[in-house]
């Protein structure tokens, strides 16, 4: 099949949910990108006057910015730096920082909830080798927050999912989720083990607390000092998260994995609005999200993808990943989980339709990058 | 001779034993990188036991071991080897393995080369013998007792200098609040084998604000000869690297480390205090980049030197502990000197 005949394919391929053909859609911006010694921040700044500009996006807002460091950053693939395989790489985050501060943004928080740790987030872009002091000089008001944990906040904010929640009816995050005016998602492009393919959604996952979603979470209150994942309450469903917090709302009734992170993961990105996704895929890994998972190999696919609507990135990112963004559970990239961009879809978050997208830039068929050869 | 005969406190200049591991980052048999139980890359290492040798005096102390059989030893091997005892003021005798011994003997281009590097390597260390004169430093000391488990490599010594925490050993034999001076903490890892004076030092020591863990009893002291521990042993420490872990959280007790998780590290100090030097010791089949370093104390300046020949200023830094240093790449082996 040629790249023009897949890509027919897929925008042909019927909505999973015909009751919500009027969700949102917004531009997607692909660009080519080699490596990360291009210039990194002149591509994004064409990226971002493709999408609006940025101005009027961030001018005296708190911007913070959800970073994918999944995992330990001890943990390596064939001894590379994370952020050639499975983080987000620095130079992108520098590049975004330096952006969002030129477009007028008062604050710049980056976060992620680092893996078994409430420790500083700096501590953990050191032991990913990250320049933090760089990073810090990128902009004016640029800070940093594990939200692991309660971080620098005083309480947990809890916030809703609209209508219909799949798992959860709200959800306790670090304040950082909260006190923003814009929120991003800078994932990598990647697939996942668990979801199929991890992008600006399914990074969102890592913004629920280990304190209170964790395994050594505290069962009535949060655990302010986590040492391990969220399996048991996310993944599998073997426990509840602290009874501080919203609890499962079927607890018991699934255990599948499969099923319960991509359900979780609509949730939370309809519960925490995403208003600029940035996907980074110019080196990273096929197969899995970290060296955590067999088989997983390096690859470089060359682009960096932006939008403003997370489930259009997303959809667009799938299909350079060569994959149908709109395929059903069993049909790859999801052969064992449901699809998290349809759900996000049934939640009302935007679009899946790639006829309904406009791609900006280098259109899709340009940047394909085939996953699964 | 064994480790466990090693004559400490003999006033021998030399010291020796055939008994090391083979220093590495340890695989799996499926080739993946074994965790250990502090969580980190786990790697094989005979500085914990050299280390507590070295406690005991000036002694030079070489390591005899020989590279595993019926395995491909690349000359990176070598240089980790080398340095695996040297960073801690040992010496390795150099041994190696029949299919490089042929190599070299036959003038391989590869061979020689990576026997010029261990030259280098080794020139490196020897000179510079101030550094084997220098003190270990580290506001974490561990009492622990050479007969009873603390010669052992893979033991707690290992498991905190895998997390890059400096540490120094005490012997038990010479535990008193001066050779505690300086210490904020302290685990005594055997205290069934402490002496009522032993036991009343640590008392003092905590009673003077330090931070004692001590050590659940039931130590069991391996089979004699042995040089690491079974699995029941090893649980028990990882009871105790637990506590140590949670004890240490992410102070600083003498340099903080990042981005190492493929290398250990040894610091040492100088008798007046103004001078301290680290040395880092990659482990990995990769140059590591991007290592940040933030020390306790007022160092203005700072050098980088390697075995290569570098020799290069860091710009010092202003941390919240006290000073911090960037350093670009680490092959195999560098060392910061700080005063």
């Amino acid at each position: 099949m040629t790249r023009r005949e897949w890509l027919a394919m897929i925008a042909a391929a019927p909505l999973l949910n015909a009751a919500v053909p009027e969700v949102p859609t917004a531009p997607v911006s692909i660009a080519k990108c080699a490596s990360y010694d291009e210039d990194v921040q002149a591509k994004l700044a064409t990226m971002f006057d493709q999408l609006g500009g940025l101005e009027r996006l961030v001018r005296n807002k708190t911007v913070t910015v959800k970073l994918n460091m999944t995992g330990s950053p001890g943990q390596r693939f064939q001894g590379l730096a994370p952020a050639v395989t499975h983080y987000t790489h620095p130079k992108l985050v520098g590049a975004t920082a330096y952006l969002v501060g030129k477009a007028g943004a008062r604050r710049i928080r980056f976060v992620e909830s680092s893996w078994a740790t409430a420790g500083p987030l700096e501590d953990v872009m050191l032991d990913s080798g990250w320049n933090v002091r760089t990073l810090q000089s990128a902009a004016s008001g640029v800070e940093f927050e594990n939200t692991n944990a309660l971080g620098k906040g005083k309480r947990y904010s809890r916030l809703k999912v609209p209508q219909n929640p799949y798992m959860y009816p709200a959800y306790d995050l670090n304040h950082s989720y909260e006190d923003t005016d814009v929120f991003v998602s800078m994932a990598k492009l990647k697939n996942h083990a668990t979801c199929g393919v991890t992008l600006s959604l399914k990074n969102c996952f890592g913004t629920i607390p280990a304190s209170i979603y964790g395994d050594t979470a505290g069962v009535d209150e949060p655990n302010e000092k986590p040492v391990n994942g969220r399996l048991a309450v996310g993944h599998e469903g073997r426990r509840q998260p602290s009874k501080s917090a919203p609890q499962e709302l079927h607890f018991g009734a699934n255990h599948d994995p499969g099923y319960r992170v991509p359900h979780i993961v609509a949730d939370v990105v309809a519960a925490r609005p995403i208003h600029l996704a940035i996907i980074d895929g110019v080196e990273s890994i096929a197969g899995g999200e970290g060296p955590w998972v067999r088989g997983i190999r390096i690859v470089k696919p060359g682009v960096l993808i932006a939008g403003l609507n997370p489930v259009c990135t997303d959809a667009v990112s799938t299909a350079v990943m060569g994959y149908n963004p709109r395929a059903m559970r069993g049909t790859a990239p999801f052969q064992t989980c449901d699809n998290t961009l349809l759900l996000a879809e049934g939640h009302g978050v935007g679009t899946t339709d790639l006829k309904r997208i406009e791609v900006r830039g280098v259109s899709i068929e340009q940047a394909l990058f085939r996953y699964d050869s | 001779m064994a480790r466990h005969r090693i004559a400490l406190g003999s006033g021998a200049p030399i010291l020796g034993t055939y008994q090391g591991v083979w220093p590495g980052i340890s695989a799996l048999d499926d080739g993946g990188k074994k965790a250990g139980p502090t969580g980190s890359v786990w790697i094989d290492t005979n500085t914990g036991f050299i280390r507590a040798v070295r406690a005991w005096g000036d002694a030079a102390l070489w390591v005899g071991n020989e590279p595993p059989a019926k395995t491909v030893v690349t000359g990176a091997r070598y240089l980790q080897a080398i340095a695996d005892a040297a960073i801690s003021g040992g010496r390795w005798v150099v041994a190696f393995d029949s299919g490089f011994a042929a190599r070299l003997h036959s003038r391989e281009a590869d061979a020689l080369s990576d026997w010029r590097r261990m030259g280098a390597l080794l020139r490196y260390f020897e000179q510079h013998p101030e550094w084997r004169g220098m003190q270990e430093y580290g506001k974490l000391a561990i009492v622990q007792d050479p007969a009873n488990g603390g010669l052992l490599s893979g033991g707690i010594l290992d498991m905190i200098a895998v997390k890059h925490t400096p540490v120094r050993p005490i012997p038990r034999q010479h535990l008193t609040l001066e050779a505690l001076a300086g210490a904020t903490m302290a685990v005594n890892v055997d205290p069934a084998s402490l002496t009522p004076e032993q036991k009343e030092v640590l008392r003092s020591f905590a009673r003077a604000g330090g931070e004692l863990l001590t050590g659940p009893p039931g130590w069991k002291d391996p089979t004699p000869g042995k040089i690491t521990l079974e699995k029941a042993e090893l649980e028990r420490l990882n009871d105790i690297w637990r506590d140590v872990n949670s004890m240490v959280g992410r102070r600083n007790l003498g340099v903080r480390l990042f981005n190492v998780s493929s290398m250990l590290s040894n610091l040492l100090i100088s008798g007046d205090a103004k001078t301290a030097v680290l040395h880092l010791l990659n482990y990995s089949d990769y140059p590591v980049e991007n290592v940040a370093v933030h020390f306790i104390g007022a160092y203005k300046h700072a050098v980088l030197t390697s075995p290569e020949g570098t020799e290069k200023p860091l710009e010092v830094y202003s941390t919240e502990d006290g000073g911090g240093v960037d350093i670009d790449k680490v092959s195999v082996c560098a060392t910061i000197r700080l005063w």
